[in-house]
């Protein structure tokens, strides 16, 4: 917006010419006096830089997996804000809160800054040497297989280095977790549609039957879904799509439902089936097995099992019969039960027996390189190297990208089996609960100072390869990249393999330019692709041609829904929000302060109760109520809300740090630890949504920390936010 | 300009707003916002924080009610006893509404707070003596007070925090009152730009940091006054009109079936904001 006379292009095709130094100088980070640094009067002001105007440097957004390309506003040296690069087709220069808080990450107060090396209780500051010297030693001695990476998601050259530090250590054991994750969903697309994360086009359905898929909030890529969702609104043909959510406790999407079916926990798949039953019912003409199996399925007993009333199964199948196409999706409510994958199976069969495969749901790309492509990761991750360490058979643990202390439940004993590893790494941006417990912490540069290039699992459009670039210079000397990192290990290993690479920008460098021929014009100048490819921020490759495979199965074998234990009479469902998420930007002040979108609560944890069963309980808005699985217990303030089934309690994720830094840490409770170790039947990832509790007062009371008012959500009866029935308005000359 | 001679000729320089005397020429801005596309994600409150340098204040002051969201998301239930919202939350982004009458203005005891020639509410910080009157007023509750220093003494911005803040506006101390500008800052860069290529803004070189940010493009904001624009098409389409206090088509008999509102236009503040109401589905 400041430099609408300027040309943004001309301005960022200068950038990238210096190389690694082409962040600005940044004022005051490093000291004048030891001569490192020349203070220059901005008379002599480098040639593309213009006091008092911005600059936009695009790069890739690191604070979720969704690969979003963001475009940052630099001023003076320093970045201020984070805006959507429109040309990706992921985010089209759209961002949502989570993002654009990525400069919270990189200003953060709490960051580690140098080396740190455990000594008793204290961490000592070391030199990187002494760092590579210290890891060099453990390493000797210890054979491949007793090393092990535990990760979050990684994508792009980084994991190219990362196979290649794994394989010059001869250990296979690279380990991706992620404790929020659509694992069951993966496995269950794989069958039915012959790929993990195929493309959902949401705005090309007439009618949107989502099974707890929070799209429009923490599910696979929020922002992109979000933009579809705005198309699907207005419509195809016209005609305005409709939104139907079934889930157990609302969640964002389902707040902007048209229709939100509140389901017995668990029954999800129940009620899918029960659906094609009514669609055949309805007339639409099913295949034989399909009909055999959902023959027992009748509106009556599928409305007794999942409590969705038969008038509202009625609806919802002549909905889906008059307006095609449709699309069903599958999310994370769906899929945390023992029988996840059965649910998931059940839901994706809807998609096949309306015939939405190859309409709304079609083939995603298949990345071309496959050794860029993501690593995602799932819980399983966790369990085997959690068995490694438990068993003694893992002796050095490094951990990147990954929380497991604190998103590991209490039962698995990760902290203790932690323990037993003789050396554990933490490649970290902040002290956080396993950082805490390792022997060496190496501190990282932010995203914003970072190289190196994402690749989003989910992509709707080819392949995009998302750039990441420094957008300012380091503000601490001594943190590195985490490429530099690897590199300067897979020296020790592999010298002359690598010695001409002084750094992961040079690496990067050369295998970008190694592979300009596939990405733009041949005979292109290396210089001018290099730039060009900067200031873009993306590469597009169109990716291989993929097909749909897969078929429905038709037999599936869902339990009937589950006996309330008497001693443990709830279901907790342990909701992921837009901001928090698994936890790992808690310490970002804007996400703390930001209300939860349905609750409204701030800093805080919370346990959410239908009123009806609160009033059952005796319990009150803000009293302080203890919430005991067969794991453990923790103590939230109680917050009564509508949008939940009456045998279910939830509580969000995200908060409940005992460490990580001074927003974070002392605020709300860890749901994590008291869930139970169930697991999915098929895929062994962690059942979510599988642990009991019971709720007891503690006698305490607290006033709620939040945004809506003493009267709750009522409008005393002034028209405020006004809502209107379809059948009441004309949006068809809308502009 | 002498107080005496403000007092004697008081009727030329009292302007009843809105202006039919003296209209907004060239520009008069003003937002329309579309619940049925605004999910509550928000996204445009978090840009609003990182655009406007608004602090962090913390859980105590938070539940003092001291919070600093120019733009926040209302939540609301459906008031029908039902056992569950079947039909969802709804969902309001509320900030100042830039009001053409604005009740606010008129009880500020040292004019700090006024309206500008292209139909903006403004605040001046160095002028407010922290009354507060305005915000008692305000019938929308989104003026936000300065209760303390937040840059100093609360040390809102440790550390290297200080970095991010934006250079083209002011970090507010303690006892000034502060609200949504409609990102102003932006406004007036977009203005002098243009200036010296003897044009007016076009629709679209000027948006704020909310609606910039937008997933689903729920808010529109520009120039009423040029017809070419999206919000101008927007007003028209659902003929809402900026100078009365009772839209025509609401007059009409059956009603109206398009689905622009005011908040509280009753009251005749004249907002500069469009709401479009929310849509739910009648056949499920």
């Amino acid at each position: 917006m400041i430099d609408n006379n300027f040309d943004r292009r001309d301005f960022l095709k200068v950038l990238g010419w210096g190389g690694a130094a082409v962040a600005l100088s940044g004022c005051g980070n490093t000291s004048i006096e030891d001569g490192k640094e020349t203070v220059v009067s901005y008379v002599h002001a480098a040639d593309y830089v213009i006091p008092g105007i911005s600059v936009y440097f695009n790069s890739t957004c690191a604070q979720c997996e969704a690969g979003c390309s963001i475009s940052g506003r630099v001023r003076e040296g320093r970045v201020l804000k984070l805006e959507g690069n429109p040309d990706s087709v992921i985010n089209h220069g759209k961002m949502c809160g989570l993002g654009q808080a990525g400069v919270q990450h990189h200003y953060n107060p709490d960051r580690v800054r140098e080396p740190l090396l455990r000594s008793g209780d204290k961490g000592e500051v070391i030199t990187w040497e002494k760092a590579y010297a210290l890891i060099a030693e453990k390493l000797n001695g210890v054979s491949g297989d007793q090393i092990d990476f535990l990760t979050g998601t990684v994508s792009g050259h980084l994991k190219v280095l990362l196979g290649n530090y794994l394989d010059s250590l001869s250990s296979k054991n690279h380990f991706v977790y992620e404790a929020v994750s659509p694992a069951v969903q993966r496995a269950a697309n794989l069958k039915s549609y012959g790929m993990e994360m195929p493309r959902f086009n949401i705005n090309k359905a007439k009618v949107v039957v989502s099974f707890g898929a929070d799209f429009l909030g923490a599910w696979v890529s929020p922002v992109h879904f979000s933009q579809q969702y705005a198309e699907f609104r207005k419509g195809v043909d016209g005609q305005r799509g409709v939104l139907v959510q079934v889930e157990s406790k609302m969640t964002l999407t389902g707040a902007n439902a048209d229709r939100w079916l509140v389901v017995r926990p668990g029954t999800e798949g129940i009620l899918a089936l029960g659906v094609v039953n009514a669609l055949g019912a309805a007339g639409l003409q099913l295949p034989a097995d399909v009909a055999a199996a959902v023959k027992d399925y009748d509106k009556e007993r599928v409305s007794k099992d999942t409590g969705v009333s038969t008038e509202h199964l009625t609806k919802l199948a002549a909905l889906l019969k008059e307006r095609t196409p449709s699309l069903v999706l599958l999310g994370s409510a769906a899929e945390g039960y023992a029988h996840g994958s059965e649910n998931a199976a059940a839901i994706n069969l809807l998609n096949h027996v309306l015939g939405n495969v190859g309409k709304t749901v079609e083939a995603s790309a298949a990345v071309p390189y496959p050794q860029i492509a993501p690593a995602t990761g799932n819980s399983a991750g966790l369990r085997m190297v959690n068995n490694r360490l438990a068993d003694g058979q893992s002796k050095v643990l490094f951990t990147y990208g990954t929380n497991p202390v604190f998103t590991a439940p209490a039962e698995l004993k990760f902290k203790e089996n932690m323990a037993k590893a003789g050396f554990k790494v933490a490649f970290a941006h902040y002290l956080d609960e396993t950082a805490l417990q390792a022997d060496l912490v190496l501190p990282l540069n932010s995203a914003l100072e970072d190289w190196g290039t994402i690749v989003a699992e989910y992509q709707p459009d080819g392949v995009q390869i998302g750039v990441q670039q420094p957008l300012m210079e380091k503000l601490h000397p001594n943190t590195l990249g985490m490429g530099d990192i690897l590199l300067a290990l897979i020296k020790q290993r592999r010298a002359e393999e690598y010695k001409s690479f002084d750094d992961f920008y040079s690496y990067l460098r050369t295998a970008l330019l190694k592979n300009k021929s596939e990405f733009a014009a041949a005979g292109t100048d290396d210089d001018v692709y290099w730039n060009d490819l900067l200031s873009g921020g993306i590469i597009n490759v169109g990716g291989a041609s993929n097909k749909l495979a897969g078929k429905y199965s038709a037999n599936i074998q869902l339990p009937a829904p589950a006996e309330r234990d008497q001693n443990y009479p709830l279901t907790l469902i342990p909701s992921v929000t837009a901001s928090l998420r698994d936890g790992r930007n808690a310490n970002q002040p804007w996400l703390q302060e930001s209300p939860d979108p349905l609750t409204t609560i701030v800093w805080d944890s919370w346990v959410e109760i239908h009123p009806k069963k609160a009033a059952e309980l005796g319990i009150v808005e803000g009293d302080i109520v203890e919430v005991s699985s067969k794991n453990g217990s923790i103590k939230a303030q109680a917050y009564l809300f509508p949008g939940i089934h009456p045998d279910a309690v939830s509580i969000p994720l995200g908060n409940g740090h005992d460490a990580m830094g001074r927003y974070a840490k002392g605020f709300g409770v860890n749901a994590f630890q008291i869930l139970s170790r169930v697991f999915d039947n098929e895929t062994g990832e962690l059942a979510m949504h599988e642990t009991q509790v019971k709720l007891s007062k503690t006698g305490k009371r607290i006033i709620v920390v939040k945004e809506e008012g003493p009267v709750g959500g009522s409008q005393q009866g002034r028209k405020i936010a006004v809502t209107v029935s379809s059948d009441q308005v004309d949006l068809s000359e809308e502009v | 300009m002498s107080v005496s001679n403000l007092l004697e000729n008081w009727s030329d320089f009292r302007h009843k707003h809105p202006v039919e005397d003296v209209p907004h020429d060239p520009y008069k801005w003003a937002m329309s916002i579309d619940l049925d596309a605004c999910t509550g994600c928000n996204a445009c409150s978090v840009a609003c924080y990182a655009e406007n340098n608004l602090p962090v204040v913390g859980k105590e002051r938070y539940a003092h009610g001291q919070a600093m969201h120019w733009m926040r998301i209302e939540r609301y239930w459906p008031e029908d006893d039902r056992e569950f919202p079947d039909q969802g939350a709804q969902f309001l982004p509320m900030m100042c509404q830039q009001c053409e009458a604005a009740p606010c203005e008129t009880v500020c005891p040292v004019g700090a707070t006024n309206h500008t020639p292209d139909g903006l509410n403004s605040q001046i910080y160095n002028r407010c003596i922290g009354s507060r009157y305005c915000s008692a007023n305000c019938p929308f509750k989104v003026r936000y007070f300065n209760w303390y220093d937040y840059p100093t003494t609360e040390n809102v911005w440790p550390a290297e925090m200080t970095q991010q803040l934006n250079p083209d506006i002011t970090v507010r101390g303690k006892g000034v009152m502060e609200k949504c500008t409609f990102c102003i800052q932006r406004i007036r860069v977009g203005q002098r730009n243009v200036k010296n290529e003897g044009r007016v803004l076009r629709d679209g070189e000027v948006q704020t940091a909310c609606q910039q940010v937008c997933p689903t493009n729920a808010i529109t904001f520009g120039n009423l006054i040029d017809t070419e624009s999206k919000v101008h098409q927007q007003w028209k389409a659902q003929r809402v009109e900026l100078a009365v206090d009772e839209q025509t088509k609401d007059t009409e008999e059956g009603g109206s079936d398009l689905r622009g509102y005011r908040i509280l236009e009753e009251l005749r503040p004249y907002p500069s904001v469009m709401y479009m109401e929310r849509v739910r589905e009648s056949a499920i």
